[in-house]
């Protein structure tokens, strides 16, 4: 089942007299419980692919379905909601807000949807469980390492029970040894939730990870290669959420 | 409930700047409770002057004598027998504290080399003393009932005749049938009414003394002090319905209806408050803006995240709402709080003010903190604050969300 699917999406940039052109004419569908990486040096188009599909940028030409939804027909607070519904995010500087405990940070998607506090608290103290921080959910980010504040994020992402993590370099701020523990802590997730990584980075170790790798360069895809059979994607019913 | 939470300690995640708008939202609500406390205490003592030296609460007439009786005031007096029962008829009310008949009419006072025209007023003097407790006395002693051709002085008439105490002068009326006539009568004190066109030109005297120099038994008006200024309306009412019952034809006019400088004056200072309000709110709504802008600068990238994680533009501009209104609430009450301190403070001074225009008296400075006042200005400065957060909100929901994730 199609989660994301781009038809002949391009996004260019104004730079004076002439456009920049970040992605050209792409297509590309990404399914369900794969965990995809996606490769290529600065100015590929990397980050431009993720803003797109994570509804927070508008491509100039062409059209980008969420959970089969163009994006193109829906207003901005439909946006907000698809992205609170099917997409999460893992960004390189981890994002937490400063003030909010590491799980309020966690519980915040959830009261953007309305959920009650004392489910959201539940699903949230979950998430960060799963994420191996049970015991740091009364700390608040700046009391948390590099590593830990990204497993935050990365239990923010998960608690909505999203259709797609779209990570923006997550391991670029991380050492090699706790990034490595990262990748296997989103192997396992990917693997137990069936939900379905994008993952944008430099580093060579993750791509031993991936189920597929897309390689960018000009804002062309030129490779995409799948590496192994999703057992676990096949065994999740059409149509059901995951998580 | 946690994006209040959130609200709550984004105020307190910066308190320096926090506590700088609330110094912001607390001057403006001090100033304005001030100010409204100060004007509020100048138009009660301005309105209890004018009913406590001239006007009392209500004045009763014979009909037609507001429209006619400056041309033919003899013909639209009240004559003895109506003056007894409709005394009667107002003192049963439970609001009224006392009723008193007066006798105007303008003459011509002489002491032999000079004439001055005058407004005399005939009374009961141990009624008016009770009325007219706002009139002060400034030299001499107060008039009483056995004082027959006794007469108190305006101020300003006592000084420009250059008189003294005991002085004997000439007083010449038209009578009530037209003809001319003069009474002797006898300088026992000068008053001030606290407004300076009235005592340089006015004079009190004994009704009974005044109703023989006019060859009446009847006098002009009857003024009626009520127990408090609040019954004024409803009295009013009342008077006019069992008037109407009795027959009388009689007219009311109330302090209000004659007080023109009164109104003049609050107007006036009314027009003064609101252009002072919008100063100071627009000072207040400055500051707020400028530190509100400052906080969405400072969390641009937070917000992109608040905004990529489903936050919608709603979300972001009722955050940032959220938090000027902990601001303005804070701010307010503590305002409100520190001006009735403030108030209380400068009140006990007693700090003296210099003699208003019009007036021939100073007095101290107070300063009301009524409830209405302190509400109302508490609720402008929750209202600015809020209102000065919308510009700032706005701006910042309105942010591209890749741009503000870029923003470090």
């Amino acid at each position: 089942m199609a989660v994301v699917k781009l038809q002949g999406v391009s996004r260019s940039f104004p730079l004076g007299n002439k456009p920049i052109i970040a992605l050209d004419k792409l297509d590309l569908t990404l399914e369900k419980g794969e965990f995809v990486v996606l490769k290529g040096v600065s100015g590929s188009g990397k980050s431009t692919l993720l803003n797109l599909i994570g509804a927070i940028d508008d491509p100039s030409e062409g059209e980008v379905f969420i959970h089969g939804q163009r994006l193109s027909s829906l207003s901005d607070k439909q946006k907000s909601q698809l992205r609170s519904q099917y997409i999460g995010f893992i960004f390189q500087a981890f994002n937490l807000i400063p003030v909010l405990t590491a799980l309020e940070n966690v519980q915040y998607p959830l009261s953007l949807q309305k959920v009650a506090n004392g489910e959201a608290k539940d699903r949230a103290t979950e998430a960060l469980t799963q994420v191996g921080l049970a015991d740091f959910i009364n700390r608040r980010p700046n009391q948390l390492s590099g590593g830990q504040m990204q497993r935050v994020a990365i239990a923010r992402a998960l608690v909505t029970k999203p259709d797609i993590i779209l990570a923006d370099e997550p391991t670029a701020n991380l050492d090699s040894e706790t990034s490595k523990q990262l990748m296997d802590l989103l192997g396992s997730l990917n693997r137990k939730t069936g939900v379905t990584f994008l993952f944008a980075t430099h580093h060579d170790f993750v791509l031993s990870r991936a189920s597929r790798i897309l390689e960018l360069k000009d804002g062309h895809i030129i490779k995409d290669e799948r590496l192994k059979n999703l057992n676990l994607v096949d065994q999740i019913p059409p149509g059901e959420k995951v998580g | 409930m946690l994006r209040l939470k959130l609200a709550l300690l984004n105020v307190l995640r910066n308190g320096r700047r926090s506590f700088i708008t609330l110094l912001a939202i607390q001057f403006g609500v001090i100033s304005l409770i001030l100010m409204g406390g100060f004007f509020a205490s100048m138009y009660e003592g301005m309105r209890e002057g004018v009913i406590r030296s001239q006007l009392g609460h209500i004045q009763i007439y014979q009909e037609g004598f507001n429209q006619f009786g400056s041309q033919q005031p003899e013909e639209y007096l009240i004559d003895g027998e109506v003056l007894q029962k409709i005394t009667k008829l107002v003192e049963e009310l439970e609001q009224v504290e006392l009723v008193t008949p007066r006798l105007n009419f303008t003459g011509l006072l002489t002491d032999g080399s000079r004439s001055l025209a005058v407004v005399v007023e005939g009374i009961n003097p141990e009624k008016e003393a009770l009325l007219s407790s706002a009139v002060k006395l400034t030299a001499g002693e107060d008039l009483f009932e056995e004082d027959t051709e006794g007469a108190l002085i305006g101020d300003g008439l006592f000084k420009s005749l250059n008189l003294s105490v005991g002085a004997s002068l000439t007083l010449m009326a038209t009578t009530a049938d037209g003809s001319f006539d003069a009474r002797d009568v006898t300088v026992i004190g000068a008053i001030s009414t606290g407004t300076r066109e009235v005592d340089n030109r006015f004079m009190r005297m004994n009704l009974q003394h005044a109703q023989e120099l006019m060859y009446t038994e009847g006098v002009t008006r009857l003024v009626v002090l009520l127990k408090d200024t609040k019954h004024t309306e409803e009295v009013m009412a009342l008077l006019s319905e069992t008037f109407k019952k009795q027959g009388l034809a009689l007219e009311l006019r109330s302090w209000s209806d004659l007080a023109d400088y009164y109104h003049e004056v609050v107007n006036l200072f009314d027009g003064i408050f609101s252009i002072v309000q919008i100063i100071v709110l627009a000072i207040v709504l400055l500051g707020i803006v400028n530190t509100m802008v400052m906080a969405v600068m400072e969390r641009t990238q937070e917000i992109g995240t608040i905004r990529a994680i489903g936050g919608t533009r709603g979300e972001v501009i009722g955050l940032f709402i959220s938090e000027a209104f902990i601001l303005g609430l804070i701010g307010s009450v503590l305002g409100v709080i520190f001006a009735i301190f403030l108030a209380q403070g400068i009140t006990a001074a007693g700090i003296m003010m210099p003699t208003p225009p019009g007036s021939s008296q100073t007095y101290p400075i107070r300063i009301f903190t009524e409830a209405d006042l302190l509400w109302k200005n508490g609720l402008y400065g929750l209202l600015i604050a809020v209102i000065s957060s919308i510009y700032p909100a706005v701006k910042a929901s309105r942010m591209l969300i890749t741009q503000a994730l870029r923003f470090a």
